[in-house]
C-alpha cells in the first residue's frame, strides 16, 4: 500500500511536467498577445513589457526558467494582466474562496445525494423512491447557470433573505447560494449512482444471508450494504471533489465570489500566460492528488483490491 | 418634578432633532440628506490596475478619478474646472504655466507639489514603465514625449518643469489650446515618488497606496469588489458628502439587474442589451440614456494587398449607403444611440457636426444610389458579382446582431455576401492589426472631449487606423488643425473627405444607458465623457 502510494506520487511528477509542457505549447499556439491593445503599443514599450515578463527569451528557455522557479521557490510569476498581483497572490485570494464553497457543496451533495439514493433503494418502487428519483432528475436538468439567477430572484429580490453576491471574507450568508447552485447537479448524480449500486448490493447473496440471520434492517444497510454500495460512488467523488474545489466559472460569475474558476477562464481570454499556467498546474496537481486519494480509499473499502 | 422632567425631555428631544436636521441637510440645496452616505455601483469587469499611469480602460479610471486628482478636473457639464491647479495661463497656447493650490495633500499628509506631476508625467512616458497609455503623453505634444517613448531620449528631458513647489511649467511642440483640459485624465495624475519607489508594482495595493483625491482605497478583492472611504486630508474634504464608495463586480448583466432591483446598489451600468425601453417604462425616474463619446464604425481594409473591389470608392460607398442605420439604432440597440454619417460623435464639445450629403437623403434614396454605384463599378470591370466579404467582430451579442443585420442588408440590396467571423478580443486584435479582414467592426472612444481625438484616427500613421485609410489632404488638414485657433473648418473638411472617400463606414454614435437610484443626486448627466466624481454626489433621505 505504502509503496503503491509512493510509486503513484513519483508518477505524478512526470505527469505534471507533461501538463506544463503541453499547456505551454498550446498557449504559445493561440493567436493574440497579453499586451495587445486597441491602439497598439509602441515598439519600445512592447520590448520593455516583453522583457519584464521574459517573453523576449526563446520558448524553451522560458519554459525552463518557469519550471525552475516553481520547483525552487513555488513561484508562479507575476500576472500579466493584474499589475500589482502575482499569480501566487491571486491563488491565495481565490483558492480559499473556492475551497470553502467547494467543500460545503461537496458535503451537501454527498449527504443529501447519498441519503436520497439509499432511501430510494431501500424503499424501492414506493412513493419515497419515486420522490427521490424525481428530485434527482429534476436537479440534474437544472444546470447551475439556470439555478443561479433563479436563486437570486427568489432569495434576494423576492424574499430579501440573502445578499445577491459577493464573498465578504466568507460570511455564511454569502456561501449559501453558491453552494446550492454548485451542489445540485452533483447531488443528483450521487443520488442516482448510490441508488442503483445500493439496489444491486441489496439483491446480492450476502445481504440475503444477513437478513436471513434476522439482523435488523438498519444494521444490514449501514454495516453490510453501504460500504460495497459506495464503491462506484467513490470513483465518481474524486473528480467531482476536484471539480468543485477548483471552482466553477458559473458560480464565480453569477455570485461575484472572486473564486479561482473565473480567473482560469479570464486568464485564457486575456492571454495572462502565467495565470493560465498557475491555475492549470494547481488544478492538475489537485486532480492527481484526489485520484490517488480515491484509489487508496478504494483499497480500504474493498479488501479484494490489491495494488 | 415629573412635569419638569417631561419638559426637559421634550426640550432635549426637540433640540436633538433640530441639530440632526441641521447636520443632515445639503449646504447648498437644503435637501434632507440620508443618514447612510454610501454610494454603491456595479462594474462589469475587474479592472487590471488603478495605477494612474498604467490605466488603459474606463472601469479603472473611474476608480482612479476618486483616488487621485489632476491639475484640472471636470464639472457636471464636462467643462474644465480647477483641480490641484487653481489657475493656468499661456500667451501662445504652447507654453503653459500652472499655479498649484498650497493646501493640496496626499493621503498621508505630504503636500502635493509640482514635482509630483513632473515625476508622474516622466513616469508615464518612460518606456521602462511600459505603460500601454504612454502615447497619451505623446498626443499632449509635450516637448520630447515622442522621443522618450521611442527610447531616444531620457525621461528627464520631458518638457515639464517644477519651477517651485506650486508652479509647473509645460512646453509643447506646437500650440494646443485644449492642453489644460487633457490634464484631467488619469495618465497625467500626480504620483507619490517615495511610495512607488518603496513598494514597486505593489504600491497600488490597499495597504500601500497613496492618493491625493477625495477618497482612499480601503480594500480590494479581485473579481468581487472594492471599497473606498472619504479622505480627511483631501483639500476640499468639507464639501464631500458621500462617506463610502463601494464597487461590486458583477459580470452578468441580468444578474446585475436583479440585484439592482433588490436595492443592492445605486448605479447599474451598462444595462442588458436591448432592455432600455422596457426599463425606461418600468423605472421612468431611474433609467437614463445620455450620449457617450464613442463612435461605432466598420473599418474597410484598404491595404495594398487587400481585396480588390473594396478599393473602389463606389463599392465602399454602396456598402455604406446600404446600411439602414435607423434599423440598427431603433430596432437592434434601442438605447438612445444616434445614427452616424460622420465619424466624430455629435456630442463632442465645441464640434459642429457637418452636414454630410448622404445623411440628408432618405434610406430609399441611399439604397437607390448604392445600387447605381455598384452597377457603375460593375460596368467599369470591378468584380462586384459574387463579392464575398470577410467581416470580423469581437464576441458580443450586440456586435453579432449588428453584423447579421448589416450582412442581410448588403445581401438583399446589393447581392454582396459577407462571411461573419466572431472572435474573442485578443484574437480579433491580432487579426485586425495584421489586416486579415475585409471589414472589421470597430469603435473609438474619446480620450479627451475634442474632435481631434476622433479625427486623428483616420490619419495615415495612427496606430488604430486599422483599415489603413490614407489621404494626404486629411493628414495635412489634421496637422494644420493643431495650430489653429478655430480648427472647425478643418474638421468639417476632414469629415467631408471621409464621406466622399468612404474611408470607414460610420454606423452609430454611442449612448450610455444606466439605472441610477433616484436618491442619488449630483450625478453629471451632461458630461458626455461620462466622467464622474463621487465627491460631487449626495444621497437624499427617501
Amino acid at each position: 500500500m505504502l509503496s503503491f502510494t509512493i510509486r503513484r506520487l513519483f508518477v505524478a511528477i512526470p505527469t505534471l511536467l507533461i501538463l506544463i509542457v503541453f499547456s505551454f505549447l498550446l498557449m504559445e499556439a493561440a493567436p493574440g498577445s497579453p499586451f495587445a491593445t486597441e491602439r497598439g503599443v509602441p515598439p519600445d514599450v512592447l520590448a520593455n513589457l516583453e522583457a519584464r515578463y521574459g517573453l523576449d527569451q526563446p520558448l524553451w528557455t522560458r519554459m525552463g526558467i518557469y519550471i525552475w522557479n516553481i520547483v525552487t521557490g513555488f513561484d508562479f510569476g507575476p500576472s500579466f494582466i493584474f499589475k500589482d498581483r502575482t499569480v501566487n497572490d491571486v491563488i491565495a485570494q481565490g483558492f480559499p474562496v473556492t475551497l470553502t464553497y467547494g467543500f460545503w457543496s461537496f458535503a451537501v451533495a454527498v449527504l443529501i445525494g447519498g441519503g436520497l439514493g439509499i432511501l430510494a433503494a431501500v424503499y424501492h418502487n414506493t412513493w419515497l423512491d419515486y420522490l427521490a428519483v424525481g428530485i434527482s432528475v429534476g436537479a440534474q436538468v437544472l444546470p447551475n447557470f439556470v439555478m443561479a439567477p433563479i436563486l437570486v430572484i427568489v432569495f434576494t429580490l423576492w424574499l430579501g433573505w440573502l445578499p445577491g453576491g459577493g464573498w465578504q471574507g466568507g460570511q455564511w450568508q454569502y456561501i449559501i447560494m453558491p453552494v446550492i447552485a454548485l451542489s445540485t447537479s452533483y447531488m443528483a448524480s450521487i443520488a442516482r449512482l448510490t441508488r442503483s449500486s445500493m439496489l444491486e448490493v441489496l439483491n446480492s447473496n450476502f445481504i440475503r444471508t444477513a437478513r436471513a440471520k434476522g439482523l435488523p434492517m438498519r444494521r444490514v444497510i449501514f454495516v453490510h450494504a453501504l460500504k460495497p454500495a459506495l464503491l462506484p460512488v467513490i470513483s465518481y467523488l474524486g473528480p467531482a471533489f476536484v471539480g468543485m474545489i477548483t471552482g466553477s466559472v458559473v458560480v464565480d460569475v453569477f455570485f461575484s465570489t472572486g473564486g479561482i474558476g473565473q480567473f482560469f477562464v479570464n486568464s485564457a481570454l486575456n492571454r495572462d500566460y502565467s495565470m493560465i499556467m498557475g491555475i492549470t498546474i494547481l488544478t492538475g496537481a489537485l486532480t492527481i492528488f484526489f485520484n490517488l486519494a480515491v484509489d487508496v480509499l478504494y483499497a480500504w473499502i474493498d479488501p479484494k483490491i490489491r495494488y | 418634578m415629573k412635569k419638569a422632567f417631561l419638559a426637559l425631555t421634550t426640550a432635549s428631544l426637540l433640540l436633538g432633532s433640530v441639530a440632526a436636521f441641521a447636520a443632515g441637510t445639503h449646504p447648498a440645496t437644503g435637501e434632507n440628506l440620508a443618514d447612510d452616505q454610501t454610494f454603491t455601483y456595479r462594474l462589469l469587469d475587474q479592472f487590471p490596475t488603478i495605477d494612474p499611469q498604467l490605466i488603459e480602460e474606463t472601469a479603472g479610471s473611474h476608480v482612479a478619478d476618486q483616488l487621485f486628482e489632476g491639475l484640472t478636473t471636470q464639472n457636471a457639464q464636462g467643462e474644465i474646472a480647477p483641480g490641484v491647479a487653481v489657475e493656468w495661463t499661456s500667451t501662445d497656447n504652447q507654453n503653459w504655466t500652472f499655479k498649484l493650490r498650497d493646501n493640496a495633500t496626499w493621503s498621508n499628509g505630504d503636500p502635493v507639489t509640482a514635482h509630483d506631476f513632473v515625476y508622474a508625467w516622466q513616469r508615464a512616458a518612460d518606456p521602462a514603465t511600459a505603460s500601454p497609455y504612454g502615447w497619451y503623453v505623446e498626443i499632449t505634444q509635450i516637448v520630447n514625449a515622442a522621443e522618450i517613448l521611442a527610447g531616444e531620449k531620457d525621461p528627464t528631458e520631458l518638457g515639464v518643469t517644477a519651477v517651485d513647489d506650486q508652479t509647473l511649467e509645460v512646453s509643447l511642440t506646437q500650440p494646443l489650446p485644449y492642453f489644460p483640459k487633457m490634464t484631467a485624465f488619469a495618465t497625467l495624475y500626480p504620483a507619490h515618488k517615495t511610495t512607488i519607489e518603496t513598494h514597486g508594482a505593489d504600491w497600488t495595493k490597499s495597504e500601500n497606496i497613496l492618493g491625493n483625491g477625495a477618497y482612499t482605497l480601503k480594500s480590494l478583492s479581485l473579481n468581487e469588489g472594492f471599497e473606498l472611504t472619504k479622505s480627511s486630508s483631501y483639500w476640499n474634504a468639507d464639501s464631500v458628502i458621500i462617506e463610502n464608495v463601494r464597487g461590486l463586480i458583477i459580470n452578468d448583466s441580468n444578474q446585475a439587474l436583479t440585484r439592482y432591483e433588490a436595492n443592492e446598489f445605486d448605479l447599474l451600468e451598462p444595462l442588458p442589451p436591448g432592455q432600455f425601453p422596457a426599463l425606461k417604462e418600468k423605472y421612468p425616474d431611474q433609467a437614463v440614456s445620455v450620449p457617450r463619446l464613442c463612435s461605432y464604425y466598420y473599418a474597410i481594409n484598404q491595404r495594398g494587398d487587400a481585396l480588390g473591389p473594396i478599393q473602389d470608392v463606389r463599392v465602399r460607398k454602396a456598402l455604406s449607403y446600404a446600411v439602414d442605420r435607423d434599423v440598427i439604432v431603433n430596432q437592434v440597440l434601442k438605447g438612445g444611440q444616434s445614427p452616424a454619417f460622420s465619424f466624430t460623435h455629435v456630442a463632442t464639445a465645441g464640434f459642429e457636426t457637418p452636414e454630410i450629403e448622404f445623411g440628408t437623403w432618405s434610406q430609399a434614396e441611399r439604397d437607390a444610389k448604392a445600387k447605381e454605384l455598384l452597377a457603375e463599378a460593375r460596368a467599369d470591370g470591378v468584380e462586384v458579382d459574387g463579392l464575398n466579404l470577410d467581416l470580423i467582430y469581437n464576441t458580443s451579442e450586440s456586435h453579432k446582431q449588428i453584423a447579421t443585420v448589416i450582412s442581410q442588408m448588403w445581401k438583399q440590396k446589393l447581392g454582396v455576401e459577407a462571411t461573419l467571423s466572431n472572435m474573442e478580443w485578443q484574437t480579433y486584435l491580432d487579426f485586425r492589426r495584421e489586416g486579415n479582414f475585409d471589414i472589421a467592426r470597430s469603435a473609438w472612444c474619446a480620450d479627451y472631449n475634442e474632435a481631434s481625438t476622433f479625427l486623428d484616427l483616420v490619419t495615415t500613421t495612427h496606430g488604430s487606423n486599422s483599415g489603413k485609410f490614407s489621404n494626404a489632404e486629411v493628414d495635412a488638414l489634421m496637422k494644420e488643425s493643431k495650430t489653429l485657433a478655430d480648427p472647425q473648418p478643418n474638421y468639417t473638411k476632414v469629415e467631408e473627405i471621409l464621406a466622399n472617400e468612404m474611408g470607414i463606414i460610420p454606423i452609430y454614435h454611442y449612448a450610455n444607458t444606466f439605472l441610477l437610484d433616484s436618491s442619488i443626486k449630483g450625478f453629471p448627466f451632461e458630461n458626455a465623457e461620462n466622467t464622474w466624481y463621487v465627491k460631487d454626489f449626495y444621497r437624499v433621505a427617501e
